[in-house]
């Protein structure tokens, strides 16, 4: 039976492979996969494609005597939207997207907000770190989130572009802004947690202190920069590590000893501080825990302890009352990861607007210029924003709260 | 359909014949005639001219692209030629990206030029790759494949906590702990530095031709011939005197020392090397590279090396994501409904479905609201006819996705016109799922998308694309 | 003393988890001289699927049925769902797979495990979810043992596993369709010419490894509190290790490797260190490999000509 078998699949192949090949070829038209469609549930009718409010000229809000100018801007950014730590990019893209439109509205311009992720992969930020480079209608972006990312996207950036800006809204690890002259960050970092944490612990009365920190980067970072301060206090430390899967904690549980003041956990996986704690409470030893801002997440709360936040609670910030409310009028949830992106997309703003006062078009270098000279009095975090030399935010500080019995977080001053 | 007693060659005349009928059988025939070298050349050629007219962004994916295509090659000789299941694999190649960078930064004291780094990682990869494989001489392939797993495992775990072994002192810090080795030079020969991303993507380029060409000569060599001896019987092959250890040990050895070097290029790519790069993730897609293209083949190899490391990128624009969901709905379904009239059916009833969900929602449940489908080509037809979900919109894509799961195993089962009727509300709520949530979340869809595409091959099509098939002989 | 003894405790404890899902692995490797990579993504469904019952319930704090009923109850509701997905993943996976070169099922395996992992993060997402045992049942409630104070729920986790493992022994040495598995595993195309219906016998080794996974996801959720899409990778791992020492393809091999795994972790930590940990369990794992190929209690493959 000499049959012509699957005619139906070889054809069906031979398509999908000269389609595959076709869809390779045809993005360019000056657009690529990171200007995303954007999230059609969001408001903003404007077409992917930048287009423009014809140069009418707004009177702004705030301070210009003159007519504005206006001009193209789009803001790129690498966040983790997707995978493991979906739920810090999602607030991180909301609050980006949120800042970008409440910005339009008050000075009327008309800038753009394009999505990046990243997946939180380190592989990826490299790509698309690339892949931003082309874009020239980015002038400036948002991202990367962790340290590890930073590294590998500011590789790229410097030896691309190295005019670009990109504002970190959540990587603390000392000393990368002074590597890369593009990075700025508006979050505290961890030379100032480190010290600022141990000293709440010395006031406290603490003699002897357990870490434990969990092998990722920014773990053992905090832990060396909080051991050291502590040891310079004058306090006992022992130092334990412990990978973020092992499923349980009881036998690192069982070597703490029964007087240890405090347990300082820096991890990234607040469940797991989560799970540490219960089982103290199992063996019998009550011992507070200290966690640092990574351990700030609703999965965390065991009453007694403190957590450090690189944010203070907006809540409680006059000024900013309206703002979250306008934002938790249109998206779902937020938490402390959220603010850090409004001030950076806020400056980002500013400085195409500044820009383009003075130069009439917006480019990379004088967006870089601009950045730098940041000064605002006031922000969301209810602190002024000013940039060092190398990028980092002046005057950040880390808050403390403590957690109560109900679970919710009381700041402490 | 294994005759007994007919020659495996003979056996497929017929299907040879069958090979160059229709409309493409004669473009078939002429390239299964050409020399391999010839189309080597030529698709070479092509890709050669690919940056002159791609940004910069595109010809990095390039370079990830070719980085993937020599990783593939090399677990295809473990993998495809030699059988072995190599679950560690994607630990040589970061052994290699790890040694590079180590010498290639201020991480260690010690600073060695790219000419005298290389061949050093070659022969410690291949090395390594000999140990691997002496210490599992004794052990059948499944036991091979955990060890292998195990390796795998143990280097990520001595690369985040080298510095704080017992043995070690502080300060020596070869791997840089979880942070990582950021800031590594790039591979430079003679001054002359390889430092963008049309530079990587030619050397790379002609590497992987070089590799290619390599292969295919040791395929068809003695080399070749003791590999696939031993993957198809190794009892067989040893009573006819292949020394099946050794053979085998060569194999593993092999890709080894391809991927470290891989792995040194990979660092230098990136500038730098981090922990995470190495994880499952990493080898799955390899592994998805290898089995969709062909394992065995060449060619095929390289193949599903572009269409797995083209995916991501395709996958983050909803647009193209889209696109190639529905193509990859039309195409399974072409290739498989038979008679035409039964696949008129189920596209005429899922139509028709459609339409009868929307009216039947709006006319009863007024807080599920519509909006519209994702952009791509088909958009604007869609907007019409597909449900976009407002509230409940997690709950309802959650059960949606459970019973087009279920509905889709069913299909398999069910023959004739019960299977249309099965596939009809199964293909319905399939879009419902990827309009409303997987079209927005790319890194989802391509975990999905690996995962099911290798069970799928396994069942379906287990030589990939361009591979022979295999029959064991148990 | 009371150091080492609540150690040994501790480590029963994550044994008798390890033990549960390693029966399963070698179960089915017995049968189908399969390593089922995908088992691990089934304790994870397991374990969801008692937390939701527990929601459903009321919820730790406020449960609308008494304890005593409840855990009874998010005990069925992961048998039920971890033998679905287990009995799926045999039918439409491995099945078709049955005759084609061992490296065929390894590879779809592979993919099940991804593509299940996918889909818990689908309809879970990426976060944590917390069992909050401790407001179940409170940790203070305990028995005493010698010095050591011992909380219920895992008095109840190693008295559940023991009684499980027991009962899965007598039922395979003295029930008909446990001799049927012995005899499949044994031999599969002999027991298929007497007359055994290996498809059946391979469901219900599935359907039993499963049920003992669920049961295991349901109590890694009450002593370890958090569940999250990931945690069958790990667990799954750690598992596997434990069959394979105690000698995969034989049960009571995988109770007694799933019991020496866990005290090794939980020794490890104590006396060593706990950085290296899981380094120190893998590297066991490859010394036994490498002495004894075959694990503690495993029989040498016979290969027939």
């Amino acid at each position: 039976m000499i049959r012509n078998r699957k005619p139906g699949l070889r054809v069906a192949v031979m398509i999908a492979v000269l389609a595959l090949v076709a869809a390779a070829c045809s993005p360019s038209d000056g657009t690529d996969t990171t200007e995303a469609a954007g999230d059609p549930t969001t408001t903003a009718g404007a077409a992917a494609t930048t287009t423009e409010a014809p140069g009418t000229t707004v009177p702004a809000a705030t301070t210009t005597e003159a007519p504005m100018a206006v001009c193209d801007g789009t803001i790129g950014s690498i966040i983790p939207i997707t995978g493991p730590v979906a739920f810090i990019g999602e607030v991180q893209r909301n609050w980006s997207q949120y800042a970008v439109d409440v910005y339009n509205e008050e000075h009327g311009t008309a800038y753009e907000f394009v999505e990046g992720d990243n997946m939180f992969d380190v592989a990826q930020s490299s790509v698309l770190a690339a892949q931003i480079i082309d874009d020239g209608s980015i002038m400036a972006l948002v991202g990367p989130a962790g340290s590890d990312q930073v590294d590998a996207a500011g590789a790229a950036f410097e030896q691309g572009d190295p005019t670009l800006t990109y504002i970190s809204p959540s990587s603390t690890r000392v000393g990368i802004t002074a590597k890369y002259a593009g990075l700025f960050r508006t979050v505290p970092t961890d030379d100032d947690q480190g010290p600022t944490s141990a000293d709440f612990m010395i006031e406290s009365g603490a003699t002897k202190v357990f870490i434990i920190d969990d092998q990722s980067s920014y773990s053992t970072g905090l832990a060396d920069i909080a051991a050291a301060a502590l040891e310079a206090g004058g306090v006992e430390v022992t130092r334990e590590s412990v990978a973020q899967d092992v499923t349980d904690f009881s036998a690192l549980v069982g070597t703490i000893a029964d007087d240890t003041d405090w347990v300082y956990l820096p991890w990234q996986v607040a469940a797991n501080g989560q799970l540490l704690g219960n089982q103290l409470v199992e063996q019998g030893k009550e011992i507070p825990i200290f966690g640092s801002d990574g351990m700030d997440s609703g999965d965390f709360t065991i009453a007694g302890s403190v957590i450090a936040a690189f944010a203070p609670d907006i809540s409680s910030v006059e000024e900013s009352a309206d703002l979250l409310e306008g934002f938790l009028a249109e998206y779902p949830e937020t938490n402390t990861f959220g603010p850090p992106v409004f001030v950076a997309v806020t400056v980002i703003a500013e400085a195409y607007s500044r820009v383009c006062q003075s130069d009439g078009e917006i480019t990379r270098a004088a967006v870089l210029a601009e950045v730098q000279a940041t000064d605002q009095s006031s922000s969301i975090l209810g602190q002024p924003i000013a940039f060092s030399a190398d990028g980092d935010l002046i005057g950040g500080t880390f808050f403390f709260f403590e957690i109560q019995e109900d679970g919710t977080k009381v700041q402490l001053p | 359909m294994a005759r007994i007693g007919v020659d495996e060659w003979v056996e497929q005349s017929d299907e040879r014949s069958e090979d160059y009928d229709g409309l493409i059988g004669p473009v078939r025939r002429i390239l299964d005639n050409m020399a391999p070298g010839l189309k080597l050349a030529i698709g070479a050629g092509l890709v050669a001219l690919l940056p002159l007219f791609l940004q910069q962004g595109q010809v990095r994916i390039g370079v990830s692209i070719l980085i993937l295509a020599m990783l593939a090659l090399g677990l295809n000789i473990v993998v495809g030629w030699a059988g072995l299941l190599d679950l560690g694999y994607v630990a040589f190649a970061g052994f290699g990206a790890y040694f590079y960078a180590a010498v290639a930064s201020d991480q260690i004291p010690a600073h060695w030029p790219t000419a005298l780094v290389l061949p050093v990682i070659v022969f410690l990869s291949g090395a390594l790759g000999v140990l691997l494989s002496l210490a599992s001489r004794r052990l059948a392939g499944d036991y091979l494949a955990i060890l292998t797993l195990f390796f795998g495992l143990i280097f990520l775990e001595l690369v985040r906590n080298f510095s704080r072994l017992p043995f070690v002192s502080e300060d020596f810090d070869p791997t840089g702990g979880p942070n990582g080795i950021p800031g590594v030079e790039p591979w430079s020969f003679f001054g002359f530095e390889i430092n963008t991303f049309n530079r990587h993507y030619y050397l790379l380029l002609a590497l992987l031709v070089l590799l290619m060409v390599g292969l295919h000569n040791l395929d068809k060599s003695r080399t070749g011939r003791a590999w696939r001896a031993t993957r198809d019987d190794p009892l067989a092959a040893g009573h006819m005197t292949t020394p099946v250890n050794k053979v085998r040990l060569l194999a593993v050895a092999a890709g080894a020392a391809i991927a470290g070097f891989t792995g040194a290029a990979f660092a230098a790519v990136q500038v730098g090397v981090f922990p995470t790069n190495f994880a499952l993730v990493f080898l799955i897609t390899i592994y998805a590279a290898v089995i969709l293209g062909g394992s065995g083949s060449i060619p095929g190899v390289v193949l599903g090396a572009l269409v797995i490391g083209y995916l991501p990128e395709l996958l983050r624009n909803p647009a193209t994501a889209s696109w190639l969901f529905y193509l990859g709905v039309s195409v399974a379904l072409v290739a498989r409904m038979r008679p035409w009239s039964r696949l008129a059916g189920v596209v005429g009833g899922l139509i028709a479905f459609g339409f009868g969900v929307r009216w039947l929602v709006k006319a009863i449940w007024i807080d599920v609201s519509s909006g519209e489908a994702a952009e791509g080509f088909l958009s604007g037809i869609l907007d019409g006819w597909i449900l976009i979900l407002g509230d409940h919109r997690d709950i309802i894509t959650n059960i949606a996705f459970v019973v087009a799961i279920g509905g889709a195993l069913l299909a398999v089962l069910s023959t004739g016109w019960r299977q249309v009727f099965v596939l009809i509300p199964t293909l319905y709520l399939g879009i419902l799922v990827w309009e409303n949530r997987l079209v927005f979340e790319p890194s989802l869809t391509r975990q999905l998308l690996f995962g099911a595409m290798l069970v799928v091959m396994m069942a379906v099509r287990p030589q990939g694309l361009l591979g022979k098939k295999r029959v064991e002989i148990t | 003393m009371e150091f080492f003894l609540r150690q040994t405790i501790n480590g029963l404890t994550l044994g008798s988890v390890y033990a549960l899902l390693a029966i399963g692995y070698s179960m089915v490797y017995g049968i189908l001289k399969l390593l089922n990579f995908a088992h691990g993504e089934v304790y994870m469904f397991g374990a969801f699927a008692g937390y939701g019952m527990l929601v459903m319930l009321g919820g730790p704090a406020s449960p609308i049925v008494p304890v005593w009923l409840l855990i009874p109850l998010m005990f069925l509701a992961a048998i039920v769902v971890s033998i679905v997905v287990g009995v799926t993943m045999e039918r439409f996976a491995y099945r078709p797979l049955r005759n084609s070169p061992r490296i065929a099922p390894l590879i779809s395996a592979i993919g099940v495990s991804f593509f299940l992992q996918a889909t818990a993060l689908f309809l879970f997402s990426a976060g944590f979810r917390s069992y909050d045992a401790p407001d179940l049942i409170d940790i203070s409630t305990g028995i005493a043992i010698g010095p050591v104070d011992v909380w219920l729920v895992r008095v109840l986790v190693i008295v559940v596993a023991s009684t499980l493992m027991v009962l899965l022994t007598l039922w395979v040495n003295k029930s008909r369709t446990g001799k049927a598995v012995r005899a499949v595993s044994f031999d599969r195309e002999a027991a298929e010419m007497m007359g055994i219906d290996v498809d059946r016998v391979v469901v219900v080794t599935f359907l039993i490894g499963s049920a003992l996974a669920g049961v295991g996801g349901v109590m890694a959720g009450l002593v370890f509190g958090r569940i999250f899409s990931f945690m069958g990778f790990t667990a799954g791992l750690k598992a596997f290790t434990a069959a394979v020492v105690g000698g995969i393809g034989s049960i009571p091999g995988a109770m007694l490797g799933g019991l020496l795994i866990g005290m090794a972790e939980s020794y490890t930590t104590a006396y060593i260190s706990s950085t290296f940990q899981n380094l120190i369990v893998f590297s066991l794992l490859i010394i036994v490999l490498l002495v004894k190929p075959t694990g503690l209690l495993g029989k040498p493959e016979l290969v027939k000509v």
